[in-house]
């Protein structure tokens, strides 16, 4: 368990406990500093509880192991093993292009304006699907809207092998159409290969250890 | 001990069972790390929290003569 996560539920029985010695004993709150604390222990402290495990959890849904906890997402998390170059969310996570830690948020989030929040919503929609409707099978998930480049040029923009690869500059025109999002990195015929988890049966596998 | 005192105690008793039953639903989550977890507890853990806070503030306002 992350040090984090062991401070908050610290603090959290540290305001049980007062909490429940107030509760037990409300005369205590006669006095003015028995009321200064009640106010600290029923107002300050669960709204610090409340704060800091939102921010806890939040930070834990980025990670790629909470994406991974749902069933339905396993073969994705397999795709990131693939031991095959072309497989783009492979050969992103296991070189470290994205933090393998936050793998499919790094890829998946959005990089305009309120970014993260249109991403937790987007999370949110995935347990509405998940648990209210009929999911599909993993191989036919789709994204919720085409991807969008921009999330590409986040880190590509700029970057010698985007700016001055061969291919990108075989074409004078391919350039600012995909920086236009006019022509897309991942759905024209160019670096199509994702997650594919449809195929993944016959893919050859990636271990970390040597 | 005198009427409103006693309403104010029983209220202060009343939001701190729901605070910690708040509490205690925002540690069952923190340790329960699946995607569940988080709108239990903001659904579940923050509607406690939030009637704590809310019976609380209510028992700081002096009771009628």
């Amino acid at each position: 368990m992350p040090l984090e996560t062991i401070l908050i539920i610290t603090l959290l029985l540290f305001s049980i406990v007062l909490i429940g010695i107030i509760a037990a004993r409300p005369s205590l709150t006669a006095t003015r500093g028995g009321k200064i604390m009640a106010f600290m222990v029923f107002l300050f402290l669960p709204i610090l509880c409340a704060a800091m495990g939102v921010s806890s959890e939040l930070e834990r849904s980025k990670t790629t192991r909470f994406c991974l906890s749902c069933h339905i997402m396993e073969p994705y998390g397999q795709s990131l093993r693939v031991d095959d170059p072309s497989y783009l969310a492979g050969a992103h996570f296991q070189n470290h292009r994205v933090p393998a830690d936050e793998a499919c948020y790094t890829c998946h989030t959005n990089y305009a304006m309120f970014g993260s929040f249109k991403a937790k919503l987007a999370g949110l929609r995935h347990v509405y699907i998940f648990y209210l409707t009929k999911p599909p099978a993993p191989e036919n998930i789709k994204l919720h809207e085409p991807y969008n480049n921009r999330e590409c040029l986040h880190c590509h923009l700029g970057a010698r092998s985007f700016e001055q690869g061969a291919v990108h500059n075989a074409d004078p025109d391919l350039l600012p159409a995909v920086k236009a999002n006019k022509l897309s990195c991942v759905s024209s015929g160019c670096h199509e290969v994702v997650h594919n988890v449809a195929t993944l049966a016959k893919a050859k596998m990636w271990s970390a250890q040597p | 001990m005198t009427e409103p005192t006693n309403h104010i105690h029983r209220r202060l008793q009343i939001a701190g069972t729901l605070l910690v039953l708040g509490l205690l639903t925002e540690a069952i989550c923190l340790v329960w790390a699946r995607p569940l977890s988080f709108l239990t507890f903001i659904s579940i853990g923050g509607a406690f929290l939030i009637s704590g806070i809310g019976v609380y503030l209510l028992s700081l306002i002096p009771a009628k003569p």
